[in-house]
């Protein structure tokens, strides 16, 4: 620390001592001028040299106890008895500033009051904000697994009942923390030398291992999704701050994710361009790789442009649509109903699902979310079928087809409605009928679209309220944009 | 009193076109050393550094340090006036409120004196500490104009990816996206063909190509251009000026709120 910067705090120290009366204890300057716990306390102790007869001082005498069985304490004692509480302890008691006032208080409340009150001002700001006590930024014990968690109860730390856990006594002469063998620890501060302060505060920290993201393929995608559920129920709160996430993904990812926002899929006509196709994309990704994660979850990138929707489970949106996992279950036959055709519904699970967003997307795109309605449902899914069939065709990846079944429904010779699940091997024998009848369903289609085609489709219709928000981005200012400004700065 | 004298005066056109697009008013600071400014873009994304030493001078007279500030643009309309191979000399006196540009033919036989009015300007230097990049790029000016522009037609930002493989410049947008890979390439016949990658980490970041196509705007002032990119850091990218200094323009990266955005699609 530079010199003429602890003059300048040491200076305000003794103005708030011998003015204000206040009682400048190391925890309350570290977190106030914002400099580790142990340089707040190598100040104190300047101070103390310089100036250590106008002022009263409270030294933390902490050490193995003479007493058998030797137990650990952490004393809070007056200047005057400093030498006395040695003497209790063995040879090697660490002593050190706690803090420095006009003169000791009666009441030992008083020591704590204003770190107090600053402890509460610090766990009081709104949850997106970082500060030192959340982050533990000044204190002298750091471990690096240990990801700190917000909004839970364990990060808030109420120093007021931390000032019960140690008695005062005074009649000695000296103010004497016993009863708790510890000292009126914080979260943010540490005597260094106290590995049970270590310990318990770790114990105080939601942990986490990261993930290992080294793993195949398909379970890193998972581990995203996590990350992406965590984050999803940010967006209200998600502002200019939510960008410094790539910087410190994993924890701040962590301190969103506690409130799950349920909803319907029905934002969904709000995602705009490609940024968004391909955040539904991936959302839907997670989603079929996590089939647990049932809730619906919407991440809206800070511009407020990008919207990442979760489809809670494809049985919603598609009602023809049926999930693998559930082999046996029967659909729905809604379209076969109503057309009388054969319809196939192919489900796949890895390689095809962004063709199934992509239909999704078309359908909010027009906005008719209701499948089961006759008019929609015919073209809609007819291109579902479509977009799926060419997905069976051409992208039959090896890893995608030993999965991939499906789930046949006609009606029969007799009337009768047939529903077969057959899986993709057989299937391939059956794939010439199987694309004929896919041509009859999408008969009420113009064309018949591809992936591609609808991919641009789409472009085409997040054009109309999506295509403003990329010129305006060029010409307004772009919240994602850095600036100059927090690199350098000005002489 | 200042005075300078600059024999290849195309030079200086091309450094003010290289610089209006970005800046519309700007403090010179003339010292007796060198020509220098320093600007922000009216956002505070992009930073122009230029250094013109006074040694690139035929004459160079600067009795005491003078800021000027000037309208870039309506310097450039008169910098326009002078030909290609006219000797340019930039006069001002102290205390005045104008400078002076003098186009001078070659034959001098035509003398032509340009006055323009100075402006306050709040002059805004920013400290620009010297860093360690992880990565440096040197590669054919023409090659990065040619690369921004053609990215820009794809989306409004380029992400940047320097690994030991080369150099990558990708960009999406509506339309696709479009992936353009430099690999280290010195076994060229001109060195100034060369494309160097000096890499300690490998390293990617994401700009948006506004600015990269506004930096473009001096590639006829060099033949190379040097891209170098820190983590953390705004990218520089550097024009030297022939043994006279350098332009170089920094840009704030965008930040990225998600890894799964540059992922290519799968």
């Amino acid at each position: 620390m530079a010199a003429m910067e602890t003059l300048g705090i040491l200076e305000e120290v003794e103005a708030l001592v011998s003015d204000k009366h206040q009682v400048v204890s190391y925890k309350w300057l570290s977190r106030n001028f914002l400099v580790p716990s142990n340089d707040a306390k190598r100040l104190l102790q300047d101070l103390v040299d310089r100036r250590g007869s106008s002022l009263d001082v409270v030294y933390t005498v902490s050490g193995w106890l003479n007493n058998n069985p030797p137990s650990y304490k952490v004393r809070l004692v007056n200047g005057v008895g400093l030498e006395k509480a040695k003497q209790d302890f063995d040879g090697n008691c660490s002593v050190q500033v706690y803090s420095v006032q006009a003169s000791i208080p009666r009441d030992s409340a008083v020591l704590w009051n204003m770190e107090s009150i600053q402890a509460h001002e610090l766990a009081k700001q709104p949850s997106p904000e970082s500060n030192c006590l959340r982050d533990n930024r000044l204190c002298g014990i750091i471990n690096s697994f240990v990801k700190r968690n917000v909004e839970g109860g364990h990060a808030t730390i109420n120093s007021a009942p931390q000032a019960n856990n140690v008695e005062i006594r005074r009649p000695s002469g000296g103010l004497t923390g016993s009863g708790n063998s510890m000292g009126p620890p914080s979260d943010q501060n540490k005597v260094q030398q106290l590995p049970l302060m270590a310990g318990r505060q770790s114990s105080n920290m939601v942990k986490e291992v990261k993930t290992d993201k080294s793993g195949i393929k398909g379970h890193d995608q998972n581990t995203k999704s996590s990350a992406v559920v965590d984050k999803a129920p940010s967006l209200p709160s998600k502002g200019l701050g939510g960008n410094n996430s790539s910087k410190n993904g994993g924890s701040l990812s962590k301190l969103w994710g506690h409130a799950t926002v349920k909803s319907k899929p029905t934002i969904a006509p709000a995602i705009n361009g490609t940024e968004a196709k391909s955040n539904a994309i991936e959302a839907l990704d997670d989603v079929m790789n996590d089939n647990e994660d049932e809730d619906v979850n919407v991440k809206r990138g800070s511009n407020g442009r990008k919207r990442r929707v979760v489809f809670d489970d494809s049985d919603d949106e598609c009602e023809d649509a049926v999930d693998l996992s559930s082999p046996g279950k029967t659909l729905p036959v809604n379209n076969a109903d109503i057309t009388g055709q054969i319809e196939d519904t192919v489900v796949h699970d890895e390689g095809k699902k962004p063709d199934f967003t992509a239909c999704n997307q078309l359908l909010n795109g027009v906005g008719s979310l209701a499948l089961g309605q006759p008019g929609d449902s015919k073209s809609s899914c007819a291109q579902t079928n479509d977009i799926k069939d060419n997905a069976g065709a051409s992208k039959a990846a090896p890893n995608a087809s030993k999965r991939n079944k499906v789930l046949k429904t006609w009606i029969d010779e007799r009337g009768r409605e047939v529903t077969e699940v057959v899986s993709e091997r057989d299937e391939t024998e059956k794939k010439s009928s199987e694309t004929k009848s896919t041509v009859k369903a999408s008969a009420d289609v113009t064309t018949k679209p591809s992936s591609r085609e609808l991919a641009s489709k789409k472009s085409t219709l997040a054009m109309g309220n999506g295509k403003a928000g990329g010129s305006k981005a060029g010409a307004k200012r772009d919240p994602k944009q850095g600036n100059i400004l927090s690199f350098f700065k000005k002489v | 009193m200042l005075e300078l004298r600059l024999v290849q005066g195309s030079l200086l056109k091309k450094v003010m076109d290289a610089i209006k697009d970005l800046v519309n008013d700007a403090n010179f600071d003339c010292s007796s050393a060198s020509f220098a400014l320093q600007a922000m873009d009216s956002s505070h994304v992009a930073l122009v550094a230029l250094l013109l030493r006074a040694e690139g001078f035929e004459h160079f007279r600067c009795d005491r340090n003078i800021s000027m500030g000037m309208n870039l643009g309506n310097m450039a309309k008169m910098l326009k006036c002078a030909g290609n191979d006219d000797i340019i000399t930039i006069k001002g006196d102290d205390g005045s409120d104008t400078v002076t540009f003098m186009f001078e033919s070659p034959t001098q036989d035509k003398i032509a004196d340009f006055e323009m009015k100075l402006m306050d300007i709040d002059s805004e230097h920013l400290g620009i500490p010297d860093a360690e990049y992880q990565a440096i790029v040197r590669m054919p000016s023409a090659e990065f104009m040619r690369i921004c522009r053609d990215l820009a037609t794809i989306g409004d930002t380029v992400v940047i990816s320097v690994t030991k493989e080369g150099v990558k410049f990708s960009a999406r947008g509506d339309m696709g996206s479009a992936n353009i890979v430099l690999r280290q390439n010195t076994t060229v016949d001109k060195p100034e063909e060369a494309t160097i990658i000096e890499m300690n980490e490998p390293v990617s970041l994401t700009f948006a190509l506004r600015y990269m196509n506004s930096f473009t705007k001096a590639t006829p002032l060099s033949n190379t251009v040097t891209l170098s990119l820190s983590a953390e850091l705004p990218i520089v990218v550097e024009y030297k000026i022939a043994e006279m200094g350098y332009i170089r323009y920094y840009l704030a990266p965008k930040i990225e709120d998600d890894e799964e955005e540059t992922k290519p699609e799968a």
